[in-house]
């Protein structure tokens, strides 16, 4: 980590090694870990990381140790505010009870999505998104 | 240290790296490269439902197609171990053979500049 000291431009990830970060993936999927150390793919390493799920006004947690995340798939990263992470207006349940909630959030949610994406192109002439399908 | 040798330094590991298209292969990691693309050895597959399995001696999953992988916790410990234990080895190699003859050279140019 010591050879990426000198990169100290405005767009560089070197302030958020070792600290909490929320990433969001492109699939949709929210982790929180700690954020190790990254290349200039933005690969990430993410240690102690946990995946949450949201729904109405409960989420859930899973553990997932340590994670390798190629650069690509990342959608946004941002530090979580250590002070301020536990005063969350939100339940807490087990994770078997939302999974299948998510599952069911996450299919209507392409339909809708599926519907716009087809009234944009057939109405206002936007493109059509390409066949990743992004879920987030 | 960087993502990449952090795989680099899982040879022999088991891991769990999961595709774009969702689909999850356990396995051990063989060989890796600078594009992300690997090869695992005693392979679990999964499909994205998580519905069917499929085992595979060996595969080899192409970089680009990765969305992440998963390692074991006791890794970063121990890929840091054998980086702390190579530099002290390189450290105590360097240092026995080229001190002697640094040292003298290092002072004669010292010298020559303040004249």
């Amino acid at each position: 980590m010591d050879s990426l000291i000198p990169f100290t431009t405005s767009g560089s990830l070197v302030d958020c090694v070792d600290r909490k970060m929320l990433v969001i993936l492109r699939d949709g999927r929210k982790l929180h870990g700690v954020l190790r150390s990254y290349d200039q793919f933005a690969n990430l390493v993410l240690e102690d990381t946990v995946e949450r799920l949201y729904h109405e006004n409960t989420f859930a947690e899973n553990w997932h140790g340590i994670f390798v995340i190629r650069g690509e798939n990342v959608v946004l990263l941002g530090e979580i505010d250590l002070d301020k992470e536990d005063d969350i207006p939100l339940n807490q349940v087990p994770y078997t009870i939302l999974e299948s909630y998510h599952r069911s959030n996450i299919t209507s949610k392409k339909y809708r999505d599926d519907i716009k994406a087809q009234i944009l192109y057939e109405q206002k002439g936007f493109c059509k998104e390409g066949g990743e399908g992004d879920g987030y | 240290m960087l993502p990449l040798s952090l795989l680099n330094a899982a040879q022999n590991k088991p891991m769990l790296v999961e595709l774009k298209n969702g689909e999850t292969f356990n396995g051990h990691l063989v060989n890796c490269d600078n594009f992300m693309n690997i090869t695992l050895r005693e392979v679990y597959q999964t499909s994205a439902e998580g519905d069917r399995f499929w085992k595979l001696r060996e595969c080899y999953i192409r970089g680009s197609t990765i969305k992440y992988l998963r390692v074991p916790d006791t890794l970063l410990d121990a890929v840091k171990d054998e980086q702390t234990r190579a530099r002290e080895a390189g450290r105590s190699a360097r240092g026995s053979g080229a001190g002697s003859r640094g040292g003298p050279q290092r002072g004669g140019r010292g010298r020559g500049r303040g004249a």
